[in-house]
């Protein structure tokens, strides 16, 4: 950290809160809240003359509030840039900093924050994780009983620069604790807190029982455990030297702390997996490693930075394998623990990936995205002519689509990720998708339904899931009806209710409208814009009588090869489940249902051309079959 | 419910059973063990975490003569700690409800009914927190009427209905109306207040703590009972006739009730008795209920010392 605010080209700042992100890859205009310090930064050199003679003590955050800090403080004492700043909610404003100052003159009660705006190329997100509170679970007892503590508290009492200079007591009686515990899993892989595994926990008591043993062999110290997680390189072997220490770790999870009145010792009832029996062990102090979760203000972060968030509140990477670093926004990347819990050598690798992203976004003079973009003919947009939509605006996922009233909408070129959701969800098909215009998708709809539409299952797939689950079905010889024919768009959210009633205008038999799941969408929010329509179609097919089963929404990932072969041979079943005669009655009684919504479809540029080449290759083929 | 698929595994029959569904996801952290009352108290062979694996395994025979099958009265202590969420008691209700449909029966003592005293009112059935109770038309000793009967294979043994029911036609071996007055009938120590505790099997966690209730002089009495809700206030005015002066009922907390309901109904006698005693003027005694939860190790001493107190103050004041 001393290295970075050395180096003449980064620019630290710190107390800084990021309000407003605009723009798009390579041109952010970031808008920055510099918080008034009421300490000058250039004057101040961080002698803390004015924290010693400050009267006002308030609990100190950086030592979990075990030790109070002054009302002109700095967080810790290795803090870089090191420059007071004064908390105004404590300060009784004595003025007695003011006068240890002296000639510095450093301090500046007027100050006030700042809101500067900065253009920036590449931003790059590492707002860290913070820690599950454990208070919640009553059966450990933590805020109830005295000597149940969190390791992070242990850590601060174990450490030289800590409120006890690193003599480890116990906090009902202040006596040196000699038989310990530490509890694994304190809230995570627990579904009633937080489902997913913290990563790092297993090594951190591991590394805290060797370091307390090194301190003193004396001590008796357990490690209860659920699973030892050591995957990485020597970590197992690091494992091995603390069993031989003689630390004792014990598989089953404590379900009970008991807590004796009188000596406020601790009684912990688990069971041993390996005895098979019920256990009840005394202990001195009992230590809780509670669960990794998103830092508080994760949810208004990912808001401002336009990036999605996974199911348990962390920030959403582009691709869990192939681009852990990146954000599906350009230009934004993570590093650390803010993407997900992970220990050190894997914060350092991916911050380290991240920046080296980052500089090829700084070094480029041009940016080469996604060629599905989409484009907005601009005298189709009743925008234009003075008439409030936008409702490609509010399908954008990535804040892409310029809308202003009275004037044609614009797409923001550099920031389109290429879903289609504004180019679907356009009444007045003034959008279309570039290589994935209406006009192509109804080319190939009308060239894979040219011949018994009424026995085929058009499946509408996403590039990123559905349409990999497909592949994964083939590539895993899962057998599936050959009746089939596939429709790839690039996200559920391009599959336009347009298709589907075309779909069934030209008697397709059944449709299947597939995607992701809502949590892996590519497009942070496209599945959900996808997931409504699908369900506004059934509705509507429902109310046309359509027999159930002929529409049918299924999200697949590209993992379930399984679950796309299955859905396509249960919608096979429902096809055979009709008498043919009756199938192609209620094709017809429905046609003219579909057409009535299709009123306007053949005025989309392009689509009556299709529309006549389709048709006239259609008559071309079965009269060369005819004749033949 | 009868399964025809003979090649449907041990694991999918409970599955299909409400309840049974979630029993996959276990993964062994022995959370359930630990916090079991029945393991710690009754049976230390009782271990649901074995019994889900044993449904995995297909081991069915096992899983059927398992202690863990039959002993469970679902309080829930143990769903309620479950970092998977598997709801475990109603896995084990499944696996019971097979084992009873393939002939296997409780092997725990159960009430019974004499059916020369039983009205057919069906308190016992309101009462029963497990609809281990029903009433049937049936003929005895020349009547038909209806009379009330248990299904062996719910009943848990709480001894709920043998407080409830007002003719006395419902014991439980151990702890029947007689068994239980018996014990009240002390003489009084002369000069000690006397101290009659009633203390349900399940709300004392610790041995400790049992020790503790052995540690007193003869002036105060211990009766165990399965159930605070065992409690008859007849008893209670017994007690206070034959001389004692003060009664402490223990139970569970609230939610953590063995048998399910069973504290909330004490709570609720326990008022009764209260405005009772207040109407015919017993100021000298004082009856009083305790919800002791699983975490107050030591609490038991501090409610015995404090109603001790109180009981003696009152004696010397009068």
């Amino acid at each position: 950290m001393v290295d970075a605010a050395r180096q003449s080209k980064i620019d630290l700042r710190a107390y800084t809160e990021v309000e407003r992100v605009e723009g798009f890859v390579g041109n952010f205009k970031v808008t920055l809240r510099e918080k008034a310090k009421y300490v000058i930064a250039d004057r101040c050199n961080g002698c803390g003359d004015c924290s010693s003679v400050c009267p006002i003590e308030v609990p100190n955050y950086f030592e979990l509030n075990i030790a109070p800090r002054k009302a002109i403080y700095v967080p810790m004492s290795q803090s870089v840039p090191l420059i007071y700043s004064i908390d105004m909610n404590a300060c009784i404003k004595c003025f007695k900093c003011v006068e240890a100052c002296g000639p510095l003159e450093a301090i500046d009660f007027s100050q006030e924050d700042k809101l500067v705006t900065e253009d920036i190329g590449a931003i790059v997100v590492a707002t860290g994780f913070s820690h599950f509170d454990p208070s919640v679970m009553e059966e450990y007892g933590y805020g109830k009983f005295p000597n149940v503590i969190t390791s992070m508290e242990m850590e601060r009492l174990n450490n030289s620069a800590g409120p006890t200079a690193g003599n480890l007591i116990r906090p009902s009686d202040n006596k040196n604790p000699q038989k310990l515990a530490f509890i694994n899993c304190v809230g995570s892989r627990d579904k009633r807190f937080n489902e997913g595994c913290s990563n790092f926990c297993c090594m951190y008591s591991i590394k805290n029982a060797v370091l307390l043993k090194q301190m003193n062999p004396e001590v008796d110290i357990t490690i209860y455990y659920i699973d030892i997680r050591t995957p990485s390189k020597g970590y197992e072997e690091f494992y091995d030297r603390a069993r031989k220490m003689g630390i004792h770790f014990t598989q089953g999870r404590p379900s009970l702390i008991t807590e004796d009145p009188e000596t406020h010792n601790l009684y912990v009832h688990s069971e041993d997996i390996a005895l098979g029996e019920v256990i009840e062990h005394e202990y001195d102090m009992i230590m809780l490693n509670t669960a990794a979760i998103p830092q508080p203000d994760q949810n208004k972060m990912s808001s401002v930075l336009n990036v999605a968030q996974s199911p348990g509140g962390w920030y959403m990477e582009y691709h869990p394998k192939l681009r852990p670093m990146d954000s599906p926004t350009d230009g934004i990347f993570f590093a650390g623990a803010c993407q997900g819990p992970k220990d050190i050598p894997a914060s350092v690798a991916q911050g380290s990936a991240a920046a080296s992203r980052a500089s090829r976004i700084l070094h480029s003079k041009e940016w080469e995205i996604e060629p599905t973009v989409a484009v907005v003919w601009p005298d189709r947009c009743v925008s234009a002519d003075g008439k409030s939509c936008g409702l490609c605006a509010k399908a954008c996922p990535y804040g892409a689509v310029d809308y202003v009233k009275g004037k044609a909408a614009e797409i923001i070129t550099a920031k389109c990720h290429g879903c289609g959701a504004c180019v679907a969800e356009c009444p007045h098909d003034a959008i279309t998708q570039l290589h994935f215009t209406d006009a192509q998708i109804l080319a190939q709809m009308r060239a894979l339904l040219a011949e018994e539409p009424h026995k085929k299952i058009l499946a509408f797939r996403c590039h990123w899931c559905s349409y990999g689950g497909a592949d994964l079905a083939g590539t895993s010889h899962f057998e599936y009806t050959a009746n089939e024919r596939g429709m790839r768009v690039m996200c559920s959210a391009r599959m336009d209710s347009d298709f589907i009633y075309e779909a069934y205008r030209l008697g397709a038999g059944a449709v299947l409208y597939s995607g992701c799941h809502p949590q892996d969408c590519h497009y942070i929010t496209g599945q959900l814009i996808g997931a409504k329509r699908a369900k506004r179609l059934s509705t509507i097919f429902e109310r046309m009588q359509m027999t159930p089963g002929r529409f049918r929404i299924a999200w697949i990932s590209a993992a379930e090869g399984d679950k796309y072969a299955r859905v396509l041979n249960e919608m096979q079943t429902v096809l055979d489940n009709i008498p043919e005669k009756q199938l192609l009655e209620e094709i017809e009684r429905l046609k003219p249902e579909v057409t009535k919504r299709l009123r306007r479809f053949p005025n989309v540029p392009g689509v009556q051309d299709a529309m006549d080449f389709s048709d006239m290759m259609v008559t071309a083929i079965t009269t060369k079959e005819s004749s033949a | 419910m009868s399964h025809d698929n003979s090649i449907e595994t041990f694991a999918d029959q409970v599955k299909a059973i409400p309840g049974g569904e979630n029993l996959e996801i276990c993964y062994s952290c022995g959370t359930c063990v630990s916090k079991c009352m029945i393991q710690q108290k009754l049976e230390p062979d009782f271990n649901p975490r074995r019994l889900l694996r044993m449904v995995m395994m297909d081991m069915r025979e096992e899983a059927f003569e398992s202690p863990t099958t039959w002993y469970c009265s679902q309080c829930d202590l143990c769903y309620s700690a479950c970092p998977q969420e598997i709801h475990i008691s109603a896995v084990i209700a499944a696996v019971k409800q097979l084992a009873v449909e393939a002939g296997y029966s409780t092997p725990l003592s159960t009430v019974t009914v004499d059916e020369t005293l039983c009205a057919g009112c069906g308190i016992c059935v309101m009462a029963c927190p497990y609809e281990a109770t029903h009433l049937i038309q049936k003929e005895v000793a020349g009547v038909m009427d209806l009379f009330s009967e248990v299904d062996e294979n719910r009943c848990m043994g709480c001894g709920i209905c043998v407080a409830a029911c007002p003719l006395g036609a419902i014991s439980r071996e151990g702890v029947s109306n007689e068994e239980i007055n018996k014990q009240i009938k002390v003489k009084n120590q002369k000069f000690a207040p006397s101290l009659v505790i009633f203390i349900c099997d399940w709300c004392l966690r610790e041995n400790d703590d049992l020790s503790i209730l052995e540690s007193y002089p003869a002036n105060v009495r211990v009766i165990h009972i399965p159930c605070s809700g065992r409690i008859d206030p007849q008893m209670a005015l017994l007690a206070l006739r034959s001389g004692i002066d003060g009664i402490l009922v223990c139970g569970c907390k609230p939610g953590e009730c063995h048998y399910q309901h069973g504290t909330d109904i004490t709570t609720c006698k326990i008022n009764l008795l209260d405005t009772m005693i207040d109407q015919i003027k017993l100021k000298d005694h004082h009856v009083k209920f305790v919800q002791i939860g699983t975490q107050e190790r030591g609490r038991i001493r501090q409610e015995i010392d404090n109603m001790l107190e109180t009981l003696t103050a009152r004696k010397e004041s009068h």
